[in-house]
């Protein structure tokens, strides 16, 4: 279970704003195993989002190489990325950036369609998962009609259809309410042993770090802890 | 699969999409009816002026110039029996000769036009002439146009003195009774004329059988005596003033398609800049950037399509009801383009399908231009909304 899947070797990112320099990551070197549960904690500004987008291909490192399993991601050209997160990551997002047009059944579709699939095959898989997490009633609607938990469920239920290896989950409680991101939580660790998927958060959310089994704490982008969570999923 | 994405972002957009495309569809609208309002402006002061004047060309006395009134005595000639022989709808005998006019105790100086009653190839409001014997009687009939009438303060009625000299260069005058006032909708024949019969102002001047101009339907070939002038060079001032109008018109057209674009791609980029955090989930997702570009500019195209289908179904009753009612410019009464009352659209295909495959081909590339930008930056930024600000 200890099997790398992403390796960061002293990655940096340094951002322009205006005529300075800002340096939102100082080499972070770190490991993720495949089926990990874990965080990167910290507070705003600590580069936790940063890091979640480098891991995620959505940005790339100024320095230093970050590889997935056994592949640099900064070789990678702009379509081999897009590729890269259309068949190994899945986001989720505070917001949820569920597509607004689309019904939950379509917004969960939506990954495989992306990955060649046929609806026909594929809708029961899709209907399957909607219903683990509880929304089967809603399938038809669209997310203007769900609320923030429901929303963000759909977002998990589209992370996970296409099976992917590893889950990116971006401050996904920050906009929920604490009885609606306990049950986020829950769900998110279920699946997490179901599907075996590595799932990481970026949060400053204390109910967040109690559920998962290792804690990354980042300040002003570095490294400050690195900790396992005896407490935390089991 | 492209296809199907695009067609259903664009549809189920509902209110979103449908005020797009009224907005660009009221563009094309208003970008057609102005082209067309000033395209009829012209057309219509071109077919005034050949109908109350110029005809198809004027076979002229040689040395006759309109413009030089102290010279019009000098310039006349006896028809030739090849322009006599015109039916009188193929022509028409025009004398022009000073003369001074005294309304009101006051002098006004005239330009005295005989016309033959019976032609019909010059339309003109001198019914009242008609039916006057070739015999003056007590008062010559005249008519005016309602423009002298205006500045001489003239009516229908009215008895005044008119002043002029005859073939000899002697002096003489009579009174003139005013029989009609008329529309004469051109200005070129209406300010400082009055309009006699032809025979009436020949016997006055004692110019038997003479004419300053025919006005022809056709150009008949050369004419012993006469020489002819063209269309282009009766109508070369109202030409001169159309091509300047031509270039205004184009600067016009560029000013409207400025603003139509604005429009659209104001509508568009909105449209777009609404949907970064969208493109930026397509990306996350993994859709290339490519595949991205595509569905936007096939929602572009959809939006495009259905642009000229509104247009279509709202302009056309609207251009078929406004050729039907025209457009009221009697403000431009004064002006000195020979415009009626009312204008009439000119609608010109050729430019009309140019406007249309302009604003299609601006709708799509306003959909594409700033997707390109987009796919091609961060996907964190179009994820934060700030690929484009």
């Amino acid at each position: 279970m200890d099997k790398k899947l992403i390796t960061l070797n002293e990655v940096s990112k340094v951002f322009r704003v205006g005529e300075e320099n800002f340096t939102a990551l100082h080499e972070i070197s770190l490991e993720i195993e495949c089926g990990a549960f874990m965080s990167f904690v910290g507070p705003s500004g600590s580069g936790k989002t940063t890091l979640l987008n480098l891991i995620g291909g959505l940005d790339v490192p100024t320095t230093g190489n970050i590889f997935f399993k056994d592949e640099g991601l900064s070789s990678m050209s702009r379509e081999q990325m897009a590729r890269y997160r259309r068949e190994n990551i899945g986001f989720i997002f505070q917001t949820y950036n569920l597509l607004p047009v689309y019904s939950v059944y379509e917004n969960v579709l939506f990954p495989l369609l992306l990955n060649g699939s046929k609806e026909k095959d594929v809708r029961d898989r899709v209907m399957d998962i909607v219903d683990k997490v509880g929304l089967t009633d809603q399938a038809k609607k669209r997310p203007a009609q769900l609320s923030g938990g429901q929303s963000q469920r759909v977002a998990i239920a589209r992370a996970l259809v296409k099976d992917p290896l590893l889950i990116l989950a971006d401050e996904p409680t920050a906009n929920l309410d604490t009885e609606n991101s306990l049950h986020i939580l829950e769900l998110m660790k279920q699946l997490n042993r179901q599907y075996q998927a590595a799932v990481v958060f970026s949060t400053h959310d204390e109910k967040v770090t109690r559920y998962v089994r290792r804690e990354v704490k980042l300040e002003d982008g570095r490294i400050v802890s690195d900790k396992n969570n005896i407490k935390g999923v089991s | 699969m492209n296809w199907d994405i695009a067609r259903k972002n664009f549809y189920r957009q509902g209110m979103r999409a449908f005020l797009n495309v009224l907005v660009t569809a009221l563009s094309i609208i208003s970008l057609i009816f102005m082209l067309s309002l000033l395209n009829g402006f012209q057309a219509q002061a071109t077919r005034n002026l050949v109908a109350t004047d110029v005809g198809g060309g004027h076979y002229r006395a040689p040395g006759f110039d309109i413009l030089s009134p102290t010279e019009w005595e000098d310039y006349t000639l006896k028809t030739t029996e090849s322009l006599l022989r015109l039916s009188d709808k193929d022509k028409a005998e025009v004398l022009v000769q000073q003369g001074q006019l005294y309304p009101n105790r006051r002098l006004f100086p005239v330009q005295i036009r005989g016309i033959s009653m019976q032609q019909s190839l010059l339309i003109l409001p001198l019914d009242n002439l008609k039916k006057f014997d070739a015999e003056i009687e007590d008062a010559i009939p005249a008519v005016v146009g309602v423009k002298m009438a205006r500045k001489a303060h003239l009516a229908k009625g009215d008895i005044l003195t008119l002043k002029w000299r005859d073939k000899s260069g002697a002096v003489d005058a009579r009174d003139i009774v005013i029989m009609d006032v008329g529309d004469m909708v051109n200005p070129r024949v209406d300010d400082g004329v009055v309009w006699l019969r032809l025979d009436h102002l020949r016997s006055m001047t004692d110019r038997a059988g003479e004419v300053s101009w025919v006005a022809v339907r056709d150009y008949l070939g050369p004419i012993d005596r006469f020489e002819f002038q063209s269309l282009e060079i009766l109508m070369a001032d109202l030409l001169a003033l159309l091509r300047q109008d031509r270039i205004n018109s184009k600067i016009l057209w560029t000013i409207l398609m400025i603003l139509v674009c604005t429009s659209v791609c104001n509508t568009q980029i909105l449209n777009i800049f609404k949907r970064q955090k969208e493109i930026g989930t397509l990306m996350a997702l993994g859709m290339d950037s490519k595949r991205i570009v595509r569905i936007f500019t096939l929602e572009g195209t959809l939006a495009a399509i259905w642009a000229l289908a509104v247009a279509a179904f709202l302009g056309v009753p609207f251009f078929i009801w406004f050729q039907g009612i025209g457009f009221d410019v009697s403000h431009l009464s004064e002006a000195s383009f020979p415009i009626r009352e009312t204008i009439y659209p000119d609608y010109q295909p050729l430019e009309i399908f140019y406007s249309l495959a302009i604003v299609f081909v601006l709708v799509v590339v306003a959909a594409w231009l700033p997707v390109q930008k987009i796919t091609r930056l961060d996907p964190t930024l179009a994820l934060r909304g700030r690929a484009i600000t």
